[in-house]
C-alpha cells in the first residue's frame, strides 16, 4: 500500500518536474511574443503573397452579415481584372447572440496566413477595432493606398459621427461605412388608414408625436391602436433601438458602468408596453419578429423603428412578398420618430498585417468613398446594385444622396430619402462604447425580467450592476 | 417494477412495453420533426410547426441554404476527417494502453492504471485556456491535428477496453504466437485486435459520436471558414441570416445528423448483442 | 488513493498473466505499449492542465496580451472568483441541472437494464429498442438546443402552437423568460441524450456477471427484484462508478446545451460554470486569468466529488484480499529464488 501510494507521488512529482521544466521556458518565450507572431506572420504571408503563375491571390474576408461579401463580389464582378488577380474567401458569423467578436478577435490575434485581409464592424462594437483594444489591428486608410482620404470624405460629405468612430486614436481614418443609419419608424399604411383615417406621413407624425423628445403621444397613439385590436410595436427591442442610441450617454463613463436616465426609463416604457399589451412580446431576430413584418402574428403592428438597412436588408426578405400586392409589400411607409435615433452601421477595416493592402485599399474605397455613378454607394441607393432585388437603402454620402431618388415601392413609392436625411441628424457617435453588444444583451435580459414580472425595478438594475462587473470585469459606478 | 418470476405477468408487460413505446416516440420525435420540416416551406411550418405530413419543398429548401455560405458538404468532409482520425487514434492506441495494462507484468503498471484514472477526471474545457494558448504559441490553431492527437489519451476507452480485455483475452493464445516466433507489436494487431472487434465497434460508436459532436474545442481552434466543423456551422445557424428560411435551418439540422445515422446503424448490431464487460469467468 | 475497481481487477487478472517464454522478460512491452498514451497526455493534458493552473496566479488578461506576470498576492484571482456572484450561481446551476439529469437518467438506464437484461422476463424488440433509445446521444448537441430552442419559441413555436391547439393553455407561454422552465428543459434535453448512452453500458457491465451467479441465485428461489438488488448491482460497482464519475466530470463540465439554448440565460439561469468560464475567457471580455482559476476551482471540486465517490464504492474486502494475495506473491518470489 505504501509503496504504491510513494510511487504514484513519485510519479506525480517527475511529471509536474517535467511540465515546470516546461512552462520557465515558456515564460520567457511569453515575454518576448510580441514580436514573434509577427514576424511568423510576415514570413507565411509573403511566401503566399510571391505571385505563383495562374494562382489567385486569395483576400480573406471576415463579416457579420452576407451584405459586405456581396457587395465585393459585385466589386469583382464589375473589375474583371481585379478578378483575375484576387479571388475572395468569405467567413460570415452572425451575431445574434454575439458570436462574431470572438471569431474575429481570434482571427486577428492568431495571426498568420489566415488572418482576414478586410472586417467589418457593427456600431455594436466598432469602437473596440478603432480605439479600442482591438484598434493595433486596424490599417490606415492612407496606408491602403487611398490618396488624401480626408479629402476625399470632405468632398464625398460623409456623416462626421461615421468618420469619427472610424477615426483611430492617433488621429487616422481606419474605418469607414456606406450607410448612413439614421433612424425612422416605418408603420404600415393600411392600419394608419384604418386608425387615424389617413397613411399619410404627416397624419401618423402628429399622431406618434414626431420630434417631441417624448414618448407620452407615442402610447397615447398605443392606446388608440389598441382599441382597434393592432399593436403599436413588436417587441420591446424595437422600442429599446430608438432609446438605447438617444441617450445622452453610453454604457461606459470614464472606465465605470454608468445607466443613462433615458435608458433606465426604458424599463418603464417596456413595462408599460407588456402591462397593456401594446405589443406582440417578441424579440428582435426570432421568428415571430419576422412574422409580425409579415403582418400574421398576433395583432397587426403598425410599425419598426430603424434605419434604411432595416428595411432593405430585413424587412423586404420578410414582408412575404415581393411586388406590391403581396403580403405586407407596399404597404409601408416611412415618418420622422418621437425620439431621434441611430441604429447599427458597417464599418469595413483593413488588417494592418495584410499583404494585400492595395487590393483591399481599392475595394473600400469603392464601398466608402466612391461617390461616382458607379461607385457602390450611387449603385446602393439607387437600388441598381441587384436587379432581382432592386431595394433602396441610405448611404453615408450626402453627394450621393443629393443626386439618387429615393423612391421605393416597398414604401409605397415614398421618397425615403426625404425622411431619412431629417433622421440622419439625430445621429451621433457619443453614446457607443467598445463593449456595448455585450452590455446591451444583460440589460436586455434584465429588461425582459422585470416586465415579465419575474423581479421589481430595482433587484434588475442591480443584477445587471452585479453581472456586468462580475462577467465583463467592469465595476459599476 | 413488479415481480415477475417465471409467470406471465399481463400487468408487468403492459407497462413495460407502454414505458418503452413512449420513450421510443420521445427518443423519435425530433428526428421526426427534422425530417418533416426538412420538406416543408417556411410559411407552412410558420403557420403549424408541427406536423407529421411531409410537403414538397426539399429542393427548394436546400437551394435556399446552399445559396448562402453555408456549406454542408465542407463541414460533413471536415467533420469526417477529424471524427475518424480522433476514433481511430481513441480506440487503436486505447486497446494497445489497455494491452500494455492487462498482458504484461511490469513495475508501474498499477500506479499507471491510477494515473489514468485520475485522468478520467480532467475535463477537456476546464483546461481549454492553457491548451489553447499552448496551441496558439506552437503554430497549431487552424490544424486538424490539435483535435485529433488528443485522443490518442482517451482514459474512458482505455477503461472499458481493459475491463473489456481481461477476461476474453485467454493468454495461452499469446503463448503459443510466441513459441510461433511472433513479435509483440504482430500479436497485438494480428491477433488481439480481432479478438477486441465487438468492444472496440461499441467504443468507435462512443468515441466517434463525442468527436462529431465537439464543438467548444473546435470553436476555439479554428478560425477558417473552410476548417469549420458541421457542430460550428449549426451553431452558426442561430444566426439571423438564417432564421427567415426555416425549413432549410431543419434541412441543415437534418443534413449533420444524416452521416451519424448512417455510421451508427452500421455499427449499431453491437449495441444489439451487447458487449459484456468484466470478468465473466468469474 | 486506492480504487476498488483496479484492486477487483488485479485479482482476476493475477491468474491470466501469461507467463514468460524462459529468459525472456517482457515486461519492457509493457512500457513500450504505453507509450504513445503517455507522450500524448503529458504533451496535450498535463502541460496545459499545469499552464492554466500557473495562468490562475497571474495578472494575464486582454485580447491579445501575451505577457503577464505572477500577481504579488498569487491567490487573488481564486479569491475573486469564489466572491463572484455570477461564478456561485452557475455553480449552484450546474449542481441543480446535474442532479436534475442524473437521477432519472440512472434510474431509467438501470430500469431497463433490468429489463433488457432479465432472465424472467422476455421484452420483445429489445434490439430495436436500444437502438432507437440510444439515438439521441448521436444528434450533434448543437443540433438539439438549436431545435429545443425552435420547439419552445415564443410567443410562435411548435410547444407552443401543440398547447394552445389542444386547449391546454390559451395563450402562448413564454418559456424563453421562464427561469424554471429554462433549467429543466436543458436538464431535460441532458436527459434525453444520454440516458441511452448509460443503459448502453450498464447493459455491458450487466453481461459481464457470470451466469453462475443468476443461476444460483434462481436456484434458491430469488424473484427478480431481489436478485436484481442482491446480485446485479453489487456485481456491478465497477461499471456504476464508471458511469457516475463519467457523468459527474460530464454533467459539471456542462457546456455545449446551455450555451447554445439561451447563452446562459435568461437571468443566468442555465449558466453552467463552464459557459461562465468560457464567456470570461473567449467571447470578447479575456479575463483569461480569472477563468483560469474558475477551471482550477472546477478541477479541485470535480476531483474531490470522484474521490468522494471512488471512497463510498470502495470495496471493504478488497483491500484485505490484495494484502494477503502481495504476501503470497512475495513469499512466490522468494522461493522462486531460492530455487
Amino acid at each position: 500500500m505504501k509503496k504504491v501510494f510513494s510511487t504514484i507521488c513519485a510519479l506525480a512529482l517527475l511529471a509536474s518536474m517535467t511540465a515546470c521544466g516546461n512552462t520557465t521556458p515558456g515564460t520567457d518565450d511569453n515575454a518576448s511574443t510580441p514580436d514573434t507572431p509577427a514576424s511568423q506572420a510576415d514570413d507565411k504571408s509573403s511566401e503566399a503573397d510571391k505571385p505563383k503563375d495562374g494562382k489567385k491571390t486569395t483576400l480573406k474576408i471576415y463579416a457579420f452579415t452576407e451584405e459586405v461579401p456581396g457587395m465585393l463580389k459585385k466589386y469583382l464582378e464589375m473589375n474583371p481584372d481585379f478578378a483575375a488577380q484576387y479571388d475572395l474567401d468569405v467567413t460570415v458569423v452572425n451575431t445574434t447572440n454575439g458570436e462574431y467578436q470572438p471569431a474575429l478577435d481570434q482571427a486577428l490575434s492568431a495571426g498568420g496566413k489566415d488572418a482576414p485581409d478586410l472586417y467589418c464592424a457593427e456600431a455594436a462594437f466598432v469602437l473596440k477595432y478603432t480605439q479600442g483594444v482591438a484598434s493595433s489591428y486596424a490599417a490606415p486608410y492612407k496606408d491602403l493606398g487611398i490618396d488624401d482620404v480626408e479629402g476625399k470624405i470632405k468632398d464625398a460629405k460623409l456623416a462626421s459621427y461615421a468618420v469619427d468612430l472610424g477615426t483611430n486614436p492617433s488621429g487616422d481614418v481606419v474605418g469607414l461605412g456606406y450607410q448612413a443609419t439614421g433612424g425612422a419608424f416605418i408603420y404600415r399604411r393600411s392600419i394608419a388608414k384604418d386608425v387615424w383615417g389617413s397613411d399619410d406621413q404627416k397624419t401618423v407624425e402628429e399622431a406618434i408625436g414626431a420630434g417631441s423628445q417624448s414618448w407620452d403621444k407615442f402610447f397615447d397613439a398605443a392606446e388608440e391602436l389598441k382599441g382597434k385590436g393592432y399593436a403599436i410595436l413588436s417587441g420591446d427591442g424595437d422600442l429599446w433601438h430608438a432609446v438605447e442610441n438617444s441617450s445622452d450617454a453610453g454604457w461606459e463613463v470614464d472606465g465605470k458602468l454608468h445607466i443613462d436616465q433615458k435608458r433606465e426609463n426604458f424599463l418603464d416604457l417596456a413595462k408599460k408596453l407588456k402591462d397593456n399589451g401594446y405589443f406582440n412580446d417578441t424579440q428582435d431576430w426570432t421568428e415571430a419578429w419576422y412574422t409580425d413584418m409579415k403582418g400574421e402574428g398576433e395583432k397587426g403592428v403598425l410599425g419598426f423603428f430603424g434605419p434604411g438597412w432595416l428595411i432593405n436588408y430585413t424587412m423586404a426578405g420578410n414582408c412575404g412578398g415581393e411586388k406590391p400586392g403581396e403580403g405586407t409589400y407596399g404597404d409601408w411607409a416611412v415618418c420622422t420618430p418621437p425620439v431621434g435615433f441611430f441604429w447599427g452601421g458597417t464599418w469595413l477595416m483593413c488588417n494592418k498585417d495584410s499583404q494585400n493592402k492595395e487590393a483591399v485599399g481599392k475595394m473600400i474605397e469603392w464601398i466608402t468613398l466612391d461617390t461616382s455613378d458607379t461607385g457602390l454607394q450611387y449603385l446602393w441607393a439607387n437600388g441598381t446594385y441587384d436587379p432581382a432585388n432592386p431595394t433602396k437603402d441610405v448611404v453615408a454620402s450626402e453627394v450621393v444622396m443629393s443626386k439618387s431618388d429615393g423612391k421605393v415601392a416597398f414604401l409605397g413609392d415614398q421618397n425615403m430619402f426625404d425622411v431619412f436625411t431629417e433622421c440622419n441628424k439625430f445621429a451621433n457617435g457619443k453614446n457607443l462604447t467598445p463593449d456595448d453588444e455585450k452590455i446591451n444583451s444583460k440589460w436586455r435580459d434584465q429588461v425582459r425580467q422585470y416586465t415579465a414580472g419575474n423581479k421589481s425595478r430595482d433587484a434588475a438594475i442591480a443584477d445587471f450592476k452585479s453581472d456586468v462587473t462580475d462577467e465583463l470585469g467592469i465595476e459599476a459606478e | 417494477m413488479s415481480v415477475t418470476n417465471k409467470k406471465k405477468d399481463v400487468p408487468f408487460k403492459v407497462f413495460a412495453y407502454t414505458f418503452c413505446i413512449f420513450l421510443t416516440i420521445l427518443s423519435l420525435f425530433p428526428f421526426v420533426i427534422m425530417i418533416v420540416n426538412s420538406t416543408r416551406s417556411t410559411n407552412q411550418i410558420q403557420s403549424h410547426a408541427i406536423s407529421l405530413i411531409p410537403s414538397h419543398y426539399l429542393v427548394n429548401n436546400f437551394k435556399v441554404l446552399t445559396s448562402k455560405t453555408f456549406d454542408p458538404f465542407r463541414g460533413f468532409l471536415n467533420s469526417l476527417i477529424i471524427s475518424v482520425g480522433s476514433t481511430f487514434c481513441a480506440v487503436y492506441f486505447s486497446t494497445m494502453t489497455a494491452f500494455a495494462l492487462v498482458a504484461y507484468d511490469w513495475k508501474l503498471r498499477k500506479p499507471f492504471f491510477t494515473v489514468i484514472m485520475c485522468i478520467l477526471m480532467i475535463p477537456a474545457q476546464v483546461i481549454s485556456i492553457g491548451f489553447y494558448q499552448f496551441m496558439y504559441k506552437i503554430g497549431m490553431t487552424n490544424n486538424f491535428l490539435a483535435l485529433i492527437l488528443p485522443s490518442i489519451a482517451a482514459p474512458a476507452t482505455v477503461f472499458f477496453m481493459r475491463q473489456y480485455m481481461i477476461p476474453s483475452l485467454p493468454m495461452e493464445i499469446l503463448q503459443s504466437a510466441r513459441i510461433d516466433g511472433a513479435g509483440e507489436f504482430r500479436i497485438f494487431n494480428q491477433i488481439v485486435i480481432p479478438m477486441m472487434m465487438p468492444a472496440m465497434a461499441t467504443q468507435a460508436i462512443f468515441s466517434f459520436v463525442t468527436s462529431w459532436n465537439q464543438l467548444f474545442m473546435p470553436s476555439i481552434l479554428l478560425t477558417r471558414n473552410q476548417l469549420y466543423t458541421l457542430p460550428m456551422m449549426v451553431a452558426l445557424l442561430n444566426g439571423d441570416t438564417y432564421k427567415t428560411e426555416f425549413g432549410a435551418v431543419y434541412l441543415a439540422l437534418f443534413l449533420t445528423v444524416v452521416p451519424l445515422l448512417a455510421i451508427y446503424f452500421l455499427l449499431s448490431k453491437y449495441i444489439i448483442a451487447g458487449v459484456a464487460l468484466g470478468g465473466v469467468k468469474g | 488513493m486506492r480504487y476498488p475497481s483496479s484492486a477487483e481487477a488485479l485479482k482476476k487478472e493475477v491468474p491470466a498473466l501469461a507467463k514468460p517464454l524462459k529468459g525472456i522478460s517482457y515486461a519492457k512491452y509493457g512500457y513500450l505499449f504505453s507509450i504513445p498514451f503517455i507522450v500524448i497526455f503529458l504533451i496535450f493534458w498535463l502541460y496545459p492542465t499545469v499552464y492554466t493552473c500557473v495562468l490562475g496566479f497571474t495578472d494575464c488578461k486582454g485580447f491579445g496580451n501575451t505577457s503577464w506576470h505572477i500577481l504579488e498576492n498569487p491567490l487573488d484571482n481564486f479569491r475573486d472568483v469564489l466572491k463572484n456572484n455570477s461564478f456561485k450561481v452557475s455553480l449552484k446551476n450546474t449542481i441543480i441541472i446535474w442532479i436534475m439529469n442524473f437521477i432519472p437518467q440512472i434510474a431509467i438506464a438501470l430500469l431497463l437494464t433490468a429489463w433488457f437484461t432479465s432472465h424472467a422476463t422476455d421484452i420483445k424488440g429489445k434490439g430495436f429498442f436500444k437502438v432507437v433509445f440510444y439515438m439521441p446521444n448521436i444528434i450533434t448537441a448543437a443540433t438539439v438546443a438549436v431545435l429545443f430552442r425552435t420547439l419552445f419559441s415564443y410567443p410562435i413555436g411548435p410547444i407552443n402552437d401543440l398547447l394552445m391547439s389542444t386547449g391546454i393553455r390559451e395563450a402562448a407561454y413564454n418559456f424563453t423568460v421562464d427561469k424554471k422552465a429554462a433549467k429543466l428543459i436543458v436538464a431535460f434535453i441532458q436527459f434525453w441524450t444520454w440516458y441511452g448512452n448509460t443503459m448502453i453500458v450498464l447493459i455491458s457491465g450487466v453481461l459481464g456477471i457470470s451466469p453462475d451467479i443468476f443461476e444460483a441465485a434462481e436456484i434458491d428461489g430469488a424473484n427478480s427484484v431481489q436478485t436484481f438488488f442482491k446480485i446485479t448491482i453489487p456485481n456491478l460497482k465497477t461499471v456504476l462508478l464508471y458511469t457516475l464519475v463519467t457523468s459527474l466530470v460530464g454533467g459539471l463540465n456542462m457546456y455545449d446545451i446551455p450555451k447554445l439554448y439561451q447563452d446562459g440565460g435568461p437571468d443566468k439561469a442555465t449558466l453552467t460554470t463552464s459557459v461562465f468560464i468560457q464567456q470570461q475567457a473567449f467571447s470578447g471580455s479575456y479575463i483569461y486569468n480569472k477563468a483560469a482559476a474558475a477551471s482550477m476551482i472546477m478541477f479541485l471540486i470535480i476531483s474531490v466529488c470522484s474521490a468522494v465517490l471512488f471512497w463510498i464504492m470502495r470495496d471493504k474486502d478488497e483491500a484485505k484480499i490484495e494484502k494477503e494475495k502481495k504476501l503470497a506473491r512475495k513469499a512466490a518470489r522468494k522461493a522462486e529464488r531460492s530455487f
